[in-house]
């Protein structure tokens, strides 16, 4: 098993009666991409700044590297922020602030020259840029001398606090294409965090979903997309179907509530302690029916507004017995126009649902 | 042609023509009397309307008026000097400590600031006086007296001008460092900068600016100072300002008085381009 780069244990930090972070574990494993997610508040910001070491666990430790941090300053830490507002310094030049780590730790001259040209090549920027000043370069580039100060000295975790979340969707992209082939090429342990589960799908190998000061779960992109463990989780990235379940006899789970389903079957909650649950079923999982569609469970819809998605048309309705809402998310444009109003039967099979507990939600606002 | 957002050049004109018109009254006009009236001749306290140079062959001529100007210059950079070294820790105390007496201080130091600087003066002869209760305390203490030079000296002027100017000093410096990213610092300690070093290499060169144009004012304020010398100085230090008021009152030779007002105010335009040119003003930060 691959050592740990960094480990959290049992970190609680309180400002004043308020609690940020309650318990936090946590186990990053090294060259791991690792994505913090969650909205404002979550604890997401204030974890990597215990990370970092400009704010003290109230409660818990952590190491990096098997060394305990707890009277361990940030300028001592083997790590490395890329700050929000990128914090470049605007009286530095961009040979200045890329080197300054390197000028901080007492390396000659010539070699920060020297590891300096390499970062910006690395980072494919113009090496004229060398001799100007942060204000007159563009925010990508920006972004991009943020990433190389960084990276020059060679952290063994290198932290990001939302570096792309001020940038426009298309710069957006191409520096998450380029955080991508960075980390593979380099095999830093990153640590990203951000509010956007897209974002954080798109990037990372481990996503940790945090709300309320709360570590949710922590899994593969695909585990948090296919498999949540949390209603928030399941609804924190796109839009998804949730159907409330009890469990029934030997071990298997009901749909409490869906009038109008026809061949509801019953569910193997595997794992699930509890006996009320959700059943998810994503929109792209959600077919029209057709004869050659062997389809689990169908039910008629009425549609009440679709939207184009380009590659994808989501389809919005509601059941036609009970008013529920229904989210659709179909393959290509549809062939025949789908009407608002429209009457139609869809359907899933079971093998594309997932179960988890609905006691879970009631922990959270507990906490 | 496009219907533009920007005014016409003529409501541009006509927006800034009372501004325009109050300058001209009340600076540019009186400044060229004055320059007229430094190439006058004087005689019996009064003013001979003839074109000459005599007021000038005599101010150049004269050894005493350039050893108070002389004066007035090295006080006033003594005088500076000392609001930047005072003003520095105080403002940056301000930004980085007492967060919660923060409001408190700096009302207390506007309240400084607006009390009348003739009656804050006044207030240290009467307290430095050898009868005033300083002198009062520590006899009663069982000390000796003030030493001499405490009051109507150099000592006591540069320390009355410092008194007066510090919160011109205090004020431009804590913007500056109030201004600073604290994210900068932060940024600094992450790539491995001690508390020193963070300070050196960042909070100070981004507050230049702040200390020069604190300097600057202190500088030029410091320039004109009348009082200080007047009421602390005991009249034994006159500076340039008494110089000149002396020449229009007591002298009454208006043509004299003029051509020092324009000495000294020379030197506070030369100063200010100097610093202008060492600061960029206006360029941003760049270089």
């Amino acid at each position: 098993m691959p050592k740990d780069i960094c480990t959290i244990q049992g970190v609680i930090k309180n400002y004043g009666n308020f609690r940020a972070l309650h318990g936090i574990d946590l186990h990053v494993q090294k060259g791991e991409f690792i994505a913090l997610v969650g909205p404002s508040g979550s604890g997401k910001s204030t974890l990597l700044q215990i990370i970092s070491g400009f704010e003290a666990p109230s409660e818990g430790r952590l190491l990096i590297d098997g060394v305990d941090m707890t009277d361990v300053a940030p300028a001592d830490r083997p790590t490395s922020m890329v700050f929000q507002k990128l914090a470049l310094f605007p009286h530095k030049t961009i040979a200045e602030n890329i080197g300054f780590p390197l000028k901080l730790r007492k390396v000659p001259k010539a070699e920060i020259a020297k590891r300096t040209r390499e970062m910006l090549d690395l980072m494919e920027l113009k090496p004229e840029y060398l001799n100007r000043y942060p204000a007159q370069l563009s925010g990508g580039e920006q972004q991009r001398v943020a990433l190389a100060r960084s990276m020059i000295s060679h952290p063994k975790l290198l932290l990001l606090d939302e570096p792309l979340s001020a940038l426009d969707v298309k710069l957006k992209k191409v520096l998450q294409t380029e955080l991508k082939r960075l980390h593979r090429s380099l095999g830093v342990t990153f640590i990203h965090v951000t509010h956007d589960l897209e974002e954080a799908m798109m990037l990372a190998d481990h996503i940790c979903v945090m709300q309320n000061g709360l570590l949710l779960q922590v899994g593969t992109p695909d585990d948090i997309y296919y498999r949540p463990t949390h209603r928030f989780v399941a609804e924190f990235i796109g839009e998804t179907n949730l159907f409330p379940v009890k469990a029934g006899q030997n071990g298997s789970y009901e749909i409490e509530e869906l009038p109008g389903a026809r061949g509801v079957s019953s569910f193997g909650g595997e794992g699930v302690q509890s006996d009320t649950a959700y059943l998810m079923v994503r929109p792209e999982f959600l077919h029209l029916a057709a004869p050659d569609h062997d389809l689990d469970v169908t039910i008629d819809i009425v549609v009440s507004e679709t939207f184009n998605h380009g590659s994808t048309t989501q389809v919005k309705a509601v059941t036609r017995e009970g008013n529920h809402i229904i989210t659709l998310e179909i393959q290509g444009h549809l062939d025949e126009a789908v009407d608002i109003g429209a009457h139609l039967t869809v359907g899933w099979h079971d093998t594309d649902t997932h179960l988890f507990a609905r006691t879970a939600d009631k922990m959270e606002f507990a906490a | 042609m496009s219907h533009s957002l920007e005014p016409s050049r003529l409501m541009v004109a006509l927006h800034a023509l009372p501004s325009v018109l109050l300058q001209s009254a009340f600076f540019v006009v009186p400044l060229c009397m004055t320059i007229a009236l430094s190439f006058q001749e004087t005689q019996y306290y009064q003013v001979q309307w003839v074109w000459s140079l005599t007021t000038w062959t005599e101010i150049f001529t004269t050894y005493y008026y350039w050893k108070i100007l002389f004066n007035t210059v090295l006080m006033s950079l003594a005088c500076v000097g000392l609001c930047a070294m005072i003003g520095f820790p105080i403002a940056y105390a301000l930004v980085t400590r007492f967060q919660k007496w923060q409001a408190t201080i700096k009302i207390l130091l506007v309240f400084a600031f607006l009390t009348d600087a003739v009656l804050k003066t006044f207030g240290w002869v009467v307290f430095l006086d050898q009868t005033g209760p300083a002198n009062f305390v520590l006899n009663f203490l069982g000390l000796p007296d003030l030493p001499d030079w405490v009051i109507y000296s150099r000592v006591s002027v540069l320390f009355g001008m410092v008194y007066t100017l510090l919160p011109f000093s205090i004020f431009t410096i804590y913007l500056s460092v109030d201004m600073i990213d604290k994210n900068l610092l932060r940024a600094a300690y992450d790539c491995g900068a001690s508390k020193f070093r963070a300070f050196y290499e960042v909070t100070l060169p981004l507050c230049k600016n702040g200390l020069m144009a604190g300097a600057l004012l202190v500088f030029v304020l410091s320039l004109g100072s009348f009082l200080e010398p007047k009421v602390l100085g005991g009249g034994k230090n006159p500076m340039a300002a008494e110089l000149i008021r002396q020449t229009f009152e007591t002298r009454i030779n208006w043509p004299l008085g003029s051509a020092l007002t324009i000495v000294v105010i020379s030197i506070t335009v030369i100063t200010i381009l100097l610093a202008s040119r060492l600061l960029d003003l206006g360029q941003g930060r760049k270089k």
